[in-house]
């Protein structure tokens, strides 16, 4: 029997809030604190080839589920959240060529858009973001700052920033401060 | 120091990116090998001048041990391979 319960909290609901930095600016950049679901981690089995047809069959089906993270690695994540049990049922699917580690306590998901979005991803990472080195899809983990984040490309426009949890809430003031000279709207509200 | 690394799984990184753990040429002994056999392994290093081959851990990209293969003069990066290709391990 715990002796408490353990309540879920979002990691980003009391970050910053608002509209920052220029008021003046149609390249206003928006940052979003995305609902906490799934955050499946899948590492393939040594020597078990070509799984990228495979992986997507964990995933719910949605345009960005899968991510790439490096060479047998990738990231499933959705905005459901689910059971051990209804994760641990996906484990068929891959008939032991890889394997799912829940990381849905462990990371967490920004949002970042705007017509400025990949400058001001620039001033923290050095992958290049121009849309035809890093098309919609493509995912890179690298450093923004010294903060480790896997960087999603959802849109010309947008991308997903996937980040250790405890983590988040610095990632997120300092994308407010890369953002301050085109203007950034907040939202931490789901 | 070499500036950016070509990962071969991510592309160019800046160093920040890595944790360098050192000589990629050097073979563990056998457990009996003996005591001086196992000081050198553990704790004496040459410092090369010139082509020289390292373990770099791409600790905030792919998270995979390279192979790289620089000047340790003039900085210039030859190659880097990822350590689990053949004949890459010592």
């Amino acid at each position: 029997m715990a002796d408490f319960a353990l309540l879920h909290r979002p990691a980003l609901a009391t970050a910053k809030s608002g509209s920052f930095g220029a008021a003046f600016s149609n390249e206003r950049i928006t940052l979003t604190a995305l609902p906490e679901g799934h955050v499946l981690h899948v590492l393939a089995a040594r020597g078990s080839g070509d799984l990228t047809g495979l992986i997507p069959r964990i995933g719910d089906g949605s345009a960005h589920a899968v991510r790439a993270y490096g060479p047998g690695q990738w990231f499933v994540i959705g905005d459901a959240s689910l059971s051990a049990a209804e994760i641990f049922g996906k484990t068929p699917v891959l008939d032991g060529k890889a394997s799912i580690s829940d990381q849905g306590h462990g990371r967490v998901l920004i949002g970042i858009s705007g017509a400025a979005v990949e400058a001001v991803l620039a001033k923290g990472t050095a992958v290049d973001l121009a849309l035809s080195n890093f098309p919609v899809g493509h995912s890179a983990m690298t450093l923004i700052g010294h903060i480790s984040a896997l960087i999603s490309r959802t849109g010309p426009e947008n991308f997903e920033l996937l980040v250790l949890r405890g983590f988040a809430e610095s990632l997120w003031d300092e994308l407010i401060e890369m953002g301050l000279e085109f203007g950034v709207d907040a939202k931490t509200a789901r | 120091m070499a500036s950016l690394i070509a990962c071969p799984h991510c592309g160019p990184r800046p160093k920040e990116e890595f944790t360098v753990r050192g000589d990629a040429g050097i073979t563990r002994p056998a457990p009996d090998a003996g005591e001086d056999a196992w000081h050198a392994y553990v704790y004496l290093r040459d410092n090369p001048r010139g082509r020289h081959k390292e373990h770099w851990h791409h600790t905030s990209g792919c998270r995979r041990w390279l192979v790289v293969e620089r000047d340790t003069m003039t900085h210039a990066v030859y190659t880097v391979t990822d350590a689990s290709a053949p004949g890459e391990t010592a």
